[in-house]
């Protein structure tokens, strides 16, 4: 596809890599002279300088032959204003990335006007993430496919846990009160891999385990998890996810403690969460936390804008012992380096948003070629799920996946009939019009019948 | 450093340069000028050199290509190529001298087009098929046509096409760097296809017609005859050759938008183009008036030779019609500054592109003026938008670094060579600019046999800086280049 870029920030740029490397031409639009200097010497993309809201512009970069606009510059009303000017000027799909909770308000009622076909909240989808983290407190992320109906959780295996020490194929013999989840992909040291039968699990590992709400919730009681429900939050920073985190979990029942040094920040935060500890002051100072009640605490969400204090004050409540420590980070090249301080939870509003944005692309691409239905990137990338529609006729139909070969490095997590979420083990079969998710440690697939044959 | 990528890089340019040398092997074949062998042994050695480097090099999956790198493999890509294309000559013994066959090879892919020959009758016509290909291979460079051959070869390919194209600044056509060194390959193939069908209406022998058609679409300037296309006697080719000669210096970016649909709008809504045939209609009337008390008053021979000549020059092709070593000084003036100029950038030709000379007399103008009124802000625009400082600044830079290595190479030049300043001067700015033919010693019914060796290897240095636009080749001698890291 023809996709234009508007913005060659974090998000913009990382966008790019990947539409690139999936063969589309990408052309990308910046104002800073540096960033399209790094754009055109680092990307195989046509890089223009200049204003994205500038009709001129968007005409010089083919804005009426291009499949599909992307406004990511850190400005909402320049975004929204390259949306319009490309729709006008003939672009038949728009992206754009609007960060104020004002506008958030009134997007609805704009959006049809402004001819904005997804309208991208990082902030808001960060806080959706971060309030998904709490109600599984030993999650490190949770993935959601077919609507909601199935989820993968991702867990590190500890020391007494049941399952560890036995081969995957003996388990349901071995353990057989264990609720039957698929362990769908597991990471040790920095390899993925999908487990085969013969994988034995040690502790530490990190273990994907996917299966229905129900099946989920049952299995984590059977590991003896579900004492560790969140009841009181502390959150660092008062800032656009701060509140909007507090919006999703204060209905929850959970207790926000929000700490916050600028005092007009803290007086407004105040004033649009009723329900909030609002704390003026610095929440890096540890006899400030401590008073407030930090080693009490359920979960600690560290939210400012800066990526060190975020660390530092992560890593402290760890130490103290809070049991849920979750930290924002607005890079995504080192999130392996924060995994190995400990830090199981690291959420970034760029990858996110990046994430969120190819899923868009990705779905939208089916209409012209590949069939995947929505994408998924796992584990900072380094393995995808994919969602599928079965098509009528191809080869896989109707046989029982025992039979079938499947392609190296793959796996079919989920099967979704008519609504009903069937977790596939040998016996079961692929019909067509199923929901398949398919789950890949490698890029590159794009069809269900490169997955399975014959 | 990646070495094995560069060596990856390299191999795939070889393999690519012994399928081009193909084309020289079956004319040899249809011709039995005995020089089969020579091409043959010629592919054999660059091929399986090119094939041993492209598969016995592993590189990891997605290696990325620095920008060093990228300037590295450039520099030498062009060495290596020029030496392998120096093989079909030593191989047919028709040039045994290494030095004479290096400076023929880099001559021909450099696409200046001087040379060490005197007499070509006699030569094997597989030989001097590929001696014409060099310039056609040379002129939109080989990377570019690796890149559109192999596209997946490495990540961040715009870093061979930025250092091998000609220009301050790399114009993309379309998003994918691949697809736009197939664009500007089929621009090129059509072109030089409508030359050599024109030629041939004109009456000219294939080989003559796809030779010269050759020749000119690199504006190289090599042709078969010792006399150039004087030895067709015959005006309407003259004023063909000049057409294309005038055509192949042209941006290729402007003949794809006129294909989008800009059509001639393209061209003279372009500043550079209206700088570049406004030089060369200037440079022709100067001209012509200048020789008219040499021609005794005909005003239309005097035009004739100017035009020719000019475009030749201007195009850096090199070209020849008439000596005009004997033309009075101020023509030979105007020839000299056409031959500094050169043409369009993102063309096949050489010299410092109009375009920089655009922006230096911009640049000139606004420090004039600033000594004046030193607190007014005041913007360099090209074709209506602001340049920014940082390329002014590169540009200032290049102009003076080439004016530099011009001086430097004038004076290497003289300590082999027993002729006057006028020669060393012209010789070493013809080399640089890529043109072939300079004034006295080396004029146009002279060439570069009389130098020694040293100075033919100086030549043949100076003629790949001037085509890889100094930066790649000053790279390779800095320390740094050759850190591991």
């Amino acid at each position: 596809m023809r996709i234009i870029l508007i913005g060659a920030g974090k998000v913009g740029y990382a966008l790019a890599e990947h539409l690139i490397s999936e063969e589309h031409d990408v052309t990308v639009i910046d104002n800073d002279e540096e960033a399209i200097a790094h754009c055109s010497g680092a990307l195989d993309a046509l890089c223009l300088k200049g204003n994205g809201a500038n009709a001129k512009i968007l005409l010089e970069a083919g804005v009426e032959k291009a499949d599909m606009i992307i406004a990511t510059t850190e400005n909402d009303e320049t975004n929204m204003l390259a949306c319009l000017i490309s729709k006008r000027l003939g672009a038949p799909y728009t992206i754009c990335r609007i960060r104020d909770p004002e506008f958030n308000e009134s997007q609805m009622l704009l959006q049809n006007e402004l001819g904005i076909d997804v309208a991208i909240n990082p902030e808001r989808a960060t806080a959706l993430e971060i309030s998904r983290l709490l109600r599984y407190p030993f999650a490190g992320s949770i993935e959601h496919f077919a609507k909601g109906q199935v989820e993968m959780v991702e867990f590190r295996a500890s020391e007494s846990d049941p399952f560890l020490n036995i081969p995957l194929k003996d388990l349901v013999s071995r353990v057989p009160k264990m609720p039957r989840v698929l362990y769908a992909m597991v990471e040790r040291g920095n390899q993925v891999q999908i487990p085969t039968g013969d994988f034995i699990f040690r502790p530490g590992d990190r273990v994907f385990v996917s299966g229905n709400m129900l099946t989920i919730t049952e299995y984590f009681r059977f590991l003896g998890r579900n004492r560790l429900k969140v009841r009181s939050v502390m959150i660092l920073g008062g800032g656009r996810i701060s509140y909007y985190l507090s919006r999703f979990i204060v209905p929850m029942g959970i207790h926000v403690t929000l700490f916050e040094v600028n005092k007009e920040k803290a007086r407004l935060m105040s004033e649009m969460l009723p329900k909030v500890d609002v704390i003026l002051g610095d929440g890096t100072d540890e006899d400030l936390l401590e008073e407030q009640g930090l080693s009490q605490t359920d979960a600690f969400v560290s939210l400012s804008n800066r990526d060190e204090e975020n660390l530092i004050s992560g890593m402290h409540a760890n130490r103290c012992g809070v049991p849920r420590v979750i930290v924002k980070s607005s890079r995504m090249s080192h999130l392996d380096v924060l995994t190995d301080l400990g830090l199981d939870s690291v959420v970034s509003p760029q990858f996110i948003t990046t994430s969120t944005i190819l899923r868009y692309v990705r779905a939208r691409e089916n209409s012209s070629g590949t069939r995947i239905e929505r994408l998924y990137r796992l584990l900072e990338g380094k393995a995808e799920a994919m969602e599928f529609i079965a098509m009528k006729g191809d080869a896989y139909i109707g046989i029982p996946l025992k039979d079938l070969v499947s392609r190296k490095g793959t796996l079919v997590a989920v099967i979704v009939r008519q609504n009903k979420v069937i977790v596939p083990f040998g016996n079961d079969h692929i019909e067509a019009g199923d929901h398949v998710v398919v789950i890949s440690c490698e890029s590159g697939v794009s069809d269900l019948n490169e997955v399975i044959y014959r | 450093m990646n070495r094995k990528l560069i060596l990856r890089v390299l191999g795939s340019m070889l393999c690519i340069e012994a399928i081009a040398m193909l084309p020289a092997l079956l004319l040899s074949f249809h011709y039995r000028d005995g020089d089969s062998a020579a091409m043959g042994q010629s592919i054999l050695v660059t091929g399986l050199l090119g094939i041993f480097l492209f598969f016995c090099v592993r590189t990891e999956k997605d290696a990325h290509l620095r920008l060093k790198e990228g300037f590295i493999i450039t520099a030498l890509g062009w060495i290596l190529l020029s030496l392998c294309g120096a093989l079909p000559f030593l191989f047919s013994h028709t040039l045994p001298r290494f030095e004479d066959a290096f400076f023929e090879s880099v001559s021909g892919f450099t696409t200046t087009g001087a040379s060490v020959v005197n007499r070509f009758e006699g030569f094997p016509r597989g030989v001097m098929f590929w001696r014409a290909s060099t310039h056609w291979i040379g002129g939109m460079g080989v990377l570019v046509l690796t890149l559109a051959l192999l596209p997946k070869l490495t990540g961040r390919s715009s870093h061979l096409v930025k250092a091998e194209s000609p220009g301050p600044s790399l114009s993309k056509l379309v998003p994918k760097t691949g697809a736009t060194a197939k664009i500007l390959y089929r621009i090129y193939i059509v072109l030089t296809a409508a030359e050599f069908l024109t030629l041939l209406l004109l009456g000219l022998s294939p080989y003559d017609a796809a030779l010269h058609s050759l020749s000119t679409a690199g504006t190289g300037g090599f042709s078969n005859y010792g006399a150039s296309v004087a030895a067709f006697q015959s005006v309407p080719v003259e004023m063909v050759i000049s057409l294309f000669m005038f055509l192949f210096g042209i941006n290729f970016a402007l003949y794809y938008k006129a294909f989008l649909g800009d059509h001639i709008k393209a061209f003279y809504k372009d500043e550079e183009f209206r700088w570049y045939a406004g030089i060369i209609v200037a440079a022709i009337l100067l001209i012509s008036v200048f020789n008219l008390s040499f021609y005794h008053g005909d005003y239309w021979t005097s035009l004739r030779y100017s035009i020719f000549t000019v475009a030749s020059t201007a195009s850096t092709t090199g070209f020849v019609t008439v000596d005009y070593g004997v033309w009075p000084a101020a023509s030979h003036m105007i020839i000299v500054i056409i031959m500094f100029i050169g043409s369009c950038a993102g063309s096949t030709a050489g010299g410092i592109k109009v375009v920089r000379i655009n922006m230096i007399c911009k640049l000139s103008r606004r420090n004039i003026r600033s000594t004046g009124q030193p607190k007014k802000m005041e913007v360099v625009r090209m074709d209506g938008k602001a340049v920014d400082e940082a390329t002014l600044s590169q540009v200032a830079q290049f102009a003076l670094m080439y004016i530099a290595l011009w001086l430097l190479g004038a004076l290497l030049l003289s300590l082999d060579g027993p002729f006057d300043v006028l020669t060393h001067l012209t010789a070493s700015l013809t080399c640089v600019s890529n043109v072939g033919p300079g004034l006295g010693a080396v004029g146009p019914v002279s060439n570069f046999a009389a130098y020694g060796p040293f100075a033919k290897v100086v030549s043949a240095m100076l003629m790949l800086f001037g085509r890889l636009e100094l930066l790649p080749m000053f790279i390779l001698f800095t320390r740094s280049a050759w850190h591991k890291y």
